[in-house]
């Protein structure tokens, strides 16, 4: 597996440390299964795992999981979709992993399937109103947010904070906000979102400046309508003074 | 260059470093700059955020017990395989209850395979122990008599040596010279037949078994068995060198053994 498959910002490059710890909440699993330290490649771990071997399946869970996790909790929004996900993402990999050959990287594999498993559940949902393939494709003029260039724009320096911008990346579209989490928040390259997307290089640069411009337009909204709030607060403040 | 060149260059290229040209109308274009400048403060935000985040450990239980119960995973002690331990550390391993029983049942059966080899599959020597006296004085039906036995009486050329009336003297007031002297057709049987009459009389005094049917079934094969025997003695003594009617009662006399031992079994596990 060569250096450029390996996910970007992980600390899990080659030989990973794996320490299964039991928890007095979850006894009954430390006695079917004691301390144990494994130090496998994930090759080898993979190889393993193909012969139905359960540590291997585990090494390759606590590989991996964390990403996946942030990855569907970025995407869902809520805890409790993003284990439902997680757990049918990996079920999924899991099923299939004796039919992976290693053409592509593991993880892009893994986060494919999340990607996927995310997307379905999130076409399911009848809020997002943009599908993937309308926002995958980048020549569709009107599919995309626009910008007015001349119009005034409300600088967002300073009122870009944590919660208005887990809100606005909620209302983005699912191939926008896969997008943009995939690259801006988790920090893989373009190459490797192709990959994991289905697309090509341009096509997802073309969604990361989309998301971007759409989660500048949403801000805006936001910083707008806590401008009015405040403003009709302070009117009814007013008002009960007079 | 015009703002939407300059966009276009923002989705290719990225927020930075941007082209000269790009940067010189940058410096003219205030609505540019609120942009890219908007544009920098999401990116910076969004790389805040946590790329990892722990999951509940109920995850990967959940995910264990159904990958367990759709056979996904197989193997429960991988680790253990992996480390090689010295034969002295696996031990312990026999001594699980489960180890002794499999233990315990090979040991049974290896021990059932000798008594009942010892019993009815003794090789011919010539010679045969003595059997019990009680068994011996118990007088023999001619219903109970073996066929060998019956035949014998009929066949007084023996040799010496395979005449068991000098070691067995028989319970019935006959001439031991006339009872039993088999045939040299029923010579290669002898011993075993005798043992089999013996062993067939103990298994009629016996209690039938607990199911009646089973021990009715039992006898009957035993009945049919005991005809072919007679019909196979008969033709032998028609045709003794008739080599096919040879083999068939060897074999019947080996049934009617395997028969007799599942009749004592079965009367042993009732009692």
């Amino acid at each position: 597996m060569c250096a450029s498959t390996v996910m970007p910002g992980t600390t899990l490059r080659g030989i990973r440390r794996i320490r299964t710890t039991s928890s007095a909440a979850f006894v009954q699993l430390a006695r079917q299964r004691p301390a144990e330290t494994v130090e496998w490649t994930e090759a080898e771990a993979i190889r393993r795992a193909q012969t139905g071997n359960s540590t291997a399946f585990e090494f390759l869970y606590q590989l991996h999981s964390r990403r996946v996790y942030a990855l569907c909790l970025r995407m869902m929004g809520n805890p409790a979709d993003a284990e439902d996900l997680m757990q049918e993402a990996f079920l999924q990999l899991f099923r299939k992993i004796s039919t992976f050959r290693g053409e592509s990287a593991f993880s892009t594999w893994l986060h494919r399937m999340t990607v996927n498993v995310v997307l379905m559940r999130l076409r399911k949902k009848s809020l997002p109103t943009d599908s993937l393939e309308e926002t995958l494709e980048p020549d569709a003029e009107n599919s995309g947010p626009r910008r007015d260039i001349g119009a005034p724009d409300l600088r967002l320096s300073g009122a870009v904070d944590r919660v208005n911008l887990e809100r606005s990346i909620e209302k983005l579209p699912p191939g926008y906000k896969t997008v943009f989490v995939l690259h801006d928040v988790q920090g893989y390259e373009h190459n490797e979102i192709a990959d994991i997307m289905g697309c090509s290089v341009g096509n997802s640069k073309s969604q990361l400046h989309k998301a971007r411009t759409r989660l500048r337009e949403l801000l805006q909204e936001e910083v707008r309508e806590q401008a009015r709030q405040e403003r009709q607060s302070a009117k009814s403040s007013t008002a009960s003074l007079d | 260059m015009q703002c939407k060149d300059l966009e276009a260059v923002l989705e290719q290229e990225g927020l930075s470093p941007l082209p000269v040209e790009a940067r010189e109308h940058l410096a003219g274009c205030t609505a540019c700059q609120n942009f890219l400048a908007d544009l920098s403060t999401i990116v910076v935000a969004a790389k805040q955020f946590p790329a990892e985040a722990d999951p509940p450990d109920r995850i990967w239980i959940s995910l264990r017990v159904q990958l367990e119960a759709e056979g996904v995973i197989t193997a429960q002690n991988p680790v253990a395989v992996m480390e090689k331990t010295p034969w002295w550390q696996n031990f312990p391993t026999f001594l699980r209850p489960r180890t002794l029983a499999a233990v315990g049942a090979g040991v049974f059966l290896v021990a059932s395979s000798l008594y009942i080899m010892e019993r009815f599959g003794r090789p011919q020597t010539g010679k045969i122990d003595k059997p019990p006296v009680a068994q011996a004085a118990k007088p023999v039906t001619p219903a109970q008599t073996n066929p060998v036995g019956t035949t014998a009486a009929k066949h007084p050329n023996v040799p010496p040596s395979n005449q068991i009336a000098t070691k067995n003297p028989p319970a019935q007031p006959e001439d031991s010279s006339t009872v039993l002297r088999p045939s040299p057709s029923e010579n290669a049987f002898g011993d075993s037949a005798i043992v089999l009459s013996q062993t067939e009389s103990d298994v009629q005094s016996m209690r039938p078994a607990g199911s009646l049917r089973v021990d009715a079934a039992l006898r009957q094969n035993l009945r049919t068995l005991n005809e072919f025997i007679a019909e196979c003695e008969q033709h032998l003594k028609q045709n003794p060198q008739d080599q096919l009617a040879r083999e068939y009662l060897n074999s019947a006399y080996q049934q009617k053994a395997e028969l007799l031992a599942a009749m004592i079994d079965s009367g042993r596990s009732e009692h």
